[in-house]
């Protein structure tokens, strides 16, 4: 079981609709949903679920990404992420 | 009697290596096809960047006035002198910069190249060779004799048996196993694009480049 960030290619144009029937195969799947764009998701996926996802009609590709720290807008990139991984994480204390 | 190094020369070592080697080079050549186009579609991926928010915090002064009775107008608050009580107020004042387009490769997002390292092809084989033999030799004689008035007579026999079993076994079983590690590694150089950021408002201020 390894957790990687993939960005997860459109097919076709982007719509609601299509976003986030991808975006509910991603969830169906035990993933989390890093950031949305036009053209596709930034998901954080673990590997064995990469082919299902692949497999989903509006799908075009699922690739790997790190995120560059060097990159112009990385650390705002990463406080997205970190944001919205905090919204779809439950934390329980017994 | 069995020929463990012939057996051991029976084994395809060659063409396991090539087998595994050419699925490994087409591997390979379809993982860094996947990043390529991977790369195209960050570069192609735009979002609006805010490169900065300025908050100001202005004064804002106001007098305090006491709370109103219901259905009148405030009262402003003053001192023993009837000067008014001020207080410090303060506004935010929210200044938002220009956005400009950013693509997830310029803003940071690089795709993931992976590289086979560490390939093993494992071969075992059991060989197993068993040999019974068996003799047995059974080695009999009879004797008789009889006498009478005239004649006497007499007889001997003898009986040889032998026989002999060999049982012989041979066999041979093998098992190979491939493995190989899939490892992330960094970007090639040569496939991914050098960024320059210049400000084109002010260029000899701010001028960002990124590699």
């Amino acid at each position: 079981m390894a957790i990687q960030t993939y960005l997860i290619a459109f097919k076709r144009e982007f719509s609601q609709d299509m976003s986030r029937s991808v975006q509910h195969r991603v969830k169906q799947r035990g993933g989390f949903i890093l950031m949305v764009a036009k053209t596709g998701i930034i998901a954080a996926l673990d590997d064995s679920q990469v082919p299902a996802v692949a497999e989903h009609p509006d799908v075009k590709l699922v690739g790997g990404v790190t995120l560059n720290p060097q990159g112009y807008a990385a650390d705002r990139l990463q406080r997205i992420f970190a944001e919205n991984l905090s919204k779809q994480l439950q934390v329980t204390t017994n | 009697m069995p020929n463990v190094g012939a057996e051991l020369a029976s084994v395809p070592f060659g063409k396991m290596i090539y087998d595994m080697a050419s699925a490994i080079a087409r591997s390979q050549v379809a993982l860094d096809k996947a990043s390529i186009s991977l790369v195209k579609v960050l570069a192609s991926t735009t979002f609006d960047y805010v490169p900065d928010v300025v908050e100001t915090l202005l004064p804002n002064p106001y007098q305090v006035g006491t709370k109103p009775a219901l259905g009148q107008a405030p009262h402003p608050l003053v001192d023993a002198s009837g000067n008014p009580v001020m207080v410090t107020g303060v506004t935010v004042q929210t200044d938002v910069g220009t956005p400009f387009p950013l693509t997830l490769l310029q803003a940071g997002v690089n795709p993931t190249f992976y590289q086979f390292t560490n390939s093993t092809i494992e071969v075992k084989m059991s060989i197993t060779s068993t040999q019974e033999s068996s003799n047995s030799l059974d080695v009999g004689v009879d004797v008789t004799a009889s006498a009478d008035f005239l004649f006497a007579s007499g007889s001997i026999s003898t009986h040889v048996n032998f026989s002999t079993a060999n049982k012989y076994s041979y066999s041979v079983t093998g098992s190979s196993s491939m493995s190989t590690t899939l490892a992330p590694v960094p970007p090639p150089k040569n496939m991914m694009p050098r960024f320059f950021l210049v400000n084109a408002m002010d260029p000899s201020k701010i001028s960002i480049s990124q590699s």
